[in-house]
């Protein structure tokens, strides 16, 4: 009865906390692009002006970046320009909640038939690839391998706090200038 | 509670065994289809394969409208628009692809263009574009290997863009795939043995990768059971009726299994390597299978030690440690390997080919490394690794 009466809340909560990580990820994600050369490397293969959407279906949250050129992403917010190229979509608030809060690795919900790619599937593996990445950096180990398929062996503490840490501040930065705004 | 899941879908109606090709004209009429089109290519029809479904119709009374038997082996955006121009022209009602993957593939987009119309089959590609159940459609398949007749997927190279448009949908899936051993029966046995080895591979990576599931499994162990059973009897004797089926069966259940679990680095791999040396799809899956499994070992090693009950039969499996399981399983795939080579020179590596040079390995991890079945690899694999890998199946 208590959870029946709870379940609005709940799923409220649900949408709020993937809206706020998918600002979290978008921001993030043009700081990665900005930060770290071998993201660049990856996203640099991205035609220009080609548009990454990740969003729950069918009108939930969204984020869109746009690569703007020599590897840069740009974080648009939940709305595109115009139609996008590649769109990452989970099939149910439910699915994107999993996922975003850790409890489910990105890889295992494509295994699982969680979420469906819209789009060119080379260039989804690869931004998927930009995704891990991301969240290597800017996790604390624990969390990061509930995250990703396999946590980097490379990827050592100092130069996981100092991407991190940039990372972080880009975000911040960015936050900041669009309340702003 | 767990977070597992899984989704498994096969409404494909499969009719096998012997005499299996007399069972189209009912299953035909079932579905109010009367006015057929075989889709087909020259191979097929000079071996004498369509006389059997021809005269099966025939003697039901069922007339076979059209034949289409110029399909290439990497089928075009322009031969389904040609293909679609026949069907309308003669009235058909429905498709029969007697063939491999080429054949089947662009059965499948016919059936796009001839149920959707227009004549533009690019406007399609992509998945879950189709919203419709399309014409009737059944698939013969002549070699056992692809799984094509129970996939939902098809492959068109689009020349003039020069791109290969996938298309994915469960309408894709034909009505009725009929396995008859009287279609693989004059298969040569270097094909005989790389089809095989696709249905092998197909099987162990739904067994091992991100996305088996039980129903899956079910399937994947029933066709390499087969596989190891039959395919050596059948490179003996290749008029083994029996043989035949079961390998045919093998195909079938093998591509039920991946098609409902994915595959993941030796499809990557082999995608990559029939993309830029043009070497056949089944024999880049025998090439690369042990030489993937030993890279995932210590993420696979429990499901892949079971298979060794299904590789070497059951005597085999007691006797050897549970530790030592997984190893034995790729030991025997080698094996299976070695004999085959012994008897029809399979490749057993890259050199072996002939065709591939080691300059080009690193072109192929590149190329591997952005394939869709990359991920759902029970192991994150980076450039480096898929280079490793490749050096080790090089010689």
């Amino acid at each position: 009865m208590l959870v029946k009466r709870l379940q609005p809340m709940i799923s409220h909560a649900r949408r709020s906390y993937v809206g706020l990580m998918f600002q979290v990820m978008g921001r993030a994600l043009q700081a990665i692009s900005e930060v770290d050369e071998k993201t660049r490397n990856e996203t640099r293969a991205l035609p220009e002006g080609f548009l990454f959407e990740m969003q729950v279906m069918p009108n939930g949250p969204a984020l869109i970046v746009e690569h703007t050129g020599d590897g840069l992403l740009y974080y648009h917010g939940d709305s595109a320009p115009r139609p996008v190229d590649l769109s990452i979509q989970f099939k149910h608030l439910t699915h994107a909640f999993l996922v975003l809060s850790f409890q489910e690795k990105t890889s295992v919900a494509f295994a699982n038939d969680r979420m469906l790619v819209d789009g060119d599937v080379s260039l989804a593996v690869r931004m998927t690839r930009v995704l891990n990445r991301l969240e290597s950096f800017i996790l604390p180990k624990l969390v990061a391998q509930r995250a990703v398929k396999e946590y980097p062996a490379n990827l050592h503490l100092p130069e996981k706090l100092m991407s991190a840490a940039r990372i972080y501040l880009k975000v911040a930065t960015n936050l900041v200038e669009t309340v702003r705004a | 509670m767990t977070n597992k899941y899984y989704e498994f879908f096969c409404p494909v109606k499969v009719i096998a065994g012997k005499a299996a090709l007399e069972h189209i004209p009912y299953e035909l009429t079932g579905l109010a289809a009367k006015r057929p089109m075989i889709v087909t290519d020259k191979g097929v029809r000079a071996a004498g394969l369509l006389d059997p479904v021809i005269a099966a119709c025939e003697e039901s009374g069922l007339e076979i409208v059209a034949i289409y038997d110029d399909v290439p082996p990497d089928s075009s955006t322009t031969v389904v628009r040609d293909i679609a121009k026949v069907y309308r022209k003669e009235k058909c009602d429905s498709i029969i692809a007697v063939g491999g993957g080429s054949a089947i593939d662009t059965g499948k987009a016919v059936n796009i263009l001839v149920s959707e119309g227009g004549d533009d089959i690019a406007k399609y590609s992509g998945a879950g574009i189709l919203k419709h159940p399309l014409k009737p459609f059944f698939v013969v398949p002549t070699t056992a290997g692809t799984g094509s007749e129970v996939t939902s997927v098809a492959i068109i190279s689009d020349e003039k863009k020069g791109v290969k448009l996938p298309f994915s949908s469960s309408f894709l899936l034909p009505n009725a795939a009929i396995i008859d051993p009287r279609m693989t029966l004059t298969l040569p046995p270097h094909i005989t043995a790389a089809t095989a080895m696709d249905a092998m591979t197909h099987a162990t990576e739904a067994f091992t990768c991100m996305a088996k599931n039980p129903l899956s499994d079910a399937y994947a162990t029933a066709a390499i059971k087969k596989v190891s059973h039959s395919l050596l009897q059948v490179m003996d004797n290749p008029k083994d009726e029996d043989g035949r089926l079961e390998l045919a069966q093998a195909s079938t259940m093998a591509g039920i299994a991946f098609s409902n679990s994915m595959v993941g680095l030796v499809h990557s791999l082999g995608h990559a390597t029939g993309a830029i040396c043009h070497l056949p799809h089944g024999l880049c899956m025998s090439l690369y299978l042990p030489y993937v499994l030993e890279f995932n070992l210590e993420s696979i090693r429990e499901p892949l030690g079971e298979l060794l009950l299904y590789l070497e039969g059951p005597e085999v499996y007691s006797a050897t440690p549970a530790a030592r399981r997984a190893e034995a399983s790729i030991s025997a795939i080698r094996k299976l390997r070695d004999a085959l080579y012994k008897r029809c020179e399979l490749p057993r590596t890259l050199k072996e080919t002939g065709k591939v040079l080691e300059s080009q390995l690193d072109a192929i991890a590149e190329m591997a490394l952005d394939d869709g079945s990359i991920m759902f690899n029970p192991r994150e694999v980076t450039l480096e690794d898929a280079r490793t890998v490749l050096r080790k199946a090089w010689a």
